[in-house]
């Protein structure tokens, strides 16, 4: 067996074998990191999605929480404001239920109601609602069923909407679309676009390490003097004209 | 004269490396280093204890809704949670979360430093001593924009866990340990923003993205041409 020589050559190998093998995820590591670099996460948005509009909720008298359960086992219990009528939210083993914290009447979730939640995150006409029974690609990041509120605006926004709280959960758009492809081209999860941490992108980053630490290590065998020839020739015109005048 | 396609391509992917070089191997490495260690590690799950679901019982004796509506001006939400063993009404309030006793319907002062760590002794998992108890005022770098005062309560061990509580609720604001403050370093390099650590757009990270795009490129043409010309050659 030939012993391994550590020379120049032998990285350049390494460099140029690792880059056939890997260099295309490199390739779109750059590039989908340039796209998302200039798409602006303002437009994107998505991650601060808690901000909705709060109102408070009005003083006097509420339906008697004691009333509540009808037999079921209550593991939570809150009282918010939906679009200026107060409701409970009622989680118990049998899952959520939302309640008219005024009349104790239940309230099911329709496309109306959809519809007005959603309007308080965007002022655009909307163009079309529809129930998810899961989330999507787009609402991946809540549970549960959903409806999805698609609005006519430049950006053809969607709103999300539970269909057990009446909460809202997000709002994706165009840019947010865009930038999610790619982020798929540099988290590698081609399927959920959801995780970084799994196998096949560890074993191409490990190996990209080769293509970038052989190539910072050629960057010092293939620069030599010649190369920064100009840079000092410049100089020297410049320090002869300054003693010239 | 004829341009020397190769010639031209392998300078300018030798000076554009040169130029990025440096930030390309910083990007593999912290990329490594975020692809390796788990998210649900970094955000320090295993650190804290998920509440235990106790049924509530709501039938009698809560202080009514309305009394605390009108206890906590401005509440947008009020809930039931429990603060050690005891059921408490929580309101959010536009001045920040306050607590009241769910039967008596009297506000709760706040939590007091034994309370404090009591409480995190309860989230924590670990069994490392408390090393220091602090009310903080103004916000360390790595609790970002997360509005103080907050508890900080950190622990021993080699990761130095650190948890946040709010001293009104004794809720878990947030946690840190030494893998977060890696990983947050790490972003920081990754995403060019040396000052918020937050800023995906700007200009430095742009032209360095666009540059390694370019440089990657030609290197991948460089391939295809010098596998191409090794063929021709043994033909």
């Amino acid at each position: 067996m030939k012993r391994i020589r550590l020379t120049p050559l032998f990285f350049r190998r390494i460099h140029k074998w690792v880059g056939l093998i890997l260099g295309l995820q490199f390739l779109l590591w750059a590039l989908s990191g340039s796209v998302m670099a200039l798409l602006d996460k303002d437009k994107v948005g998505g991650h601060d999605a808690g901000v909705s509009h709060a109102h408070a909720l009005p003083e006097g008298e509420y339906f008697d929480v004691a009333a509540l359960p009808r037999g079921d086992k209550v593991t939570g219990l809150l009282l918010r404001d939906l679009g200026a009528r107060p409701v409970y939210e009622l989680s118990t083993s049998k899952g959520t239920r939302l309640v008219d914290a005024i009349s104790g009447e239940d309230i099911r979730v329709d496309d109306e109601m959809a519809r007005n939640v959603a309007a308080m995150m965007n002022e655009a006409p909307i163009r079309k609602v529809s129930l998810l029974a899961k989330p999507n690609l787009e609402s991946r990041d809540h549970a549960g069923a959903m409806w999805r509120i698609d609005f006519r605006d430049g950006e053809n926004s969607s709103a999300y909407v539970s269909l057990d709280t009446a909460r809202f959960l997000v709002m994706r758009g165009d840019t947010w679309r865009t930038w999610d492809f790619f982020w798929m081209l540099h988290n590698m999860d081609y399927v959920n676009r959801k995780s970084f941490n799994h196998p096949l992108i560890i074993f191409v980053a490990f190996g990209v390490l080769w293509l970038s630490g052989t190539g910072f290590y050629l960057l010092f065998k293939s620069f030599s003097r010649t190369d920064f020839r100009w840079l000092r020739r410049r100089r020297k015109t410049v320090t002869q004209t300054a003693l010239e005048n | 004269m004829a341009i020397r396609w190769p010639l031209l391509v392998r300078r300018t992917h030798k000076w554009l490396a040169l130029l990025v070089g440096v930030q390309a191997l910083l990007w593999t490495l912290t990329g490594l280093y975020m692809v390796v260690v788990h998210i649900d590690t970094i955000h320090g799950d295993h650190l804290v204890r998920a509440p235990v679901v106790e049924p509530f019982d709501l039938s009698g004796g809560l202080a009514p809704p309305s009394r605390i509506v009108a206890a906590a001006s401005g509440a947008s939400e009020i809930r039931l949670q429990r603060l050690f063993d005891r059921t408490v009404w929580r309101a959010e309030t536009p001045d920040g979360p306050q607590l009241f006793d769910a039967r008596s319907g009297v506000l709760l002062p706040a939590l007091t430093a034994p309370q404090i760590r009591e409480q995190a002794r309860r989230i924590y998992t670990g069994d490392g001593k408390i090393v220091s108890v602090r009310l903080l005022t103004s916000a360390p770098q790595e609790m970002q924009s997360r509005k103080p005062p907050y508890w900080q309560v950190e622990f021993a061990g080699w990761n130095r866990p650190t948890l946040y509580l709010s001293p009104t609720t004794g809720e878990l604001v947030s946690r840190r340990h030494a893998l977060w403050r890696v990983f947050d370093f790490a972003w920081m390099l990754h995403i060019m923003d040396y000052d918020e650590r937050t800023d995906v757009n700007n200009t430095l990270l742009r032209v360095a993205t666009w540059s390694t795009f370019a440089m990657s490129l030609m290197g991948a043409w460089l391939l295809f041409w010098s596998f191409k010309r090794r063929k021709r050659k043994t033909a």
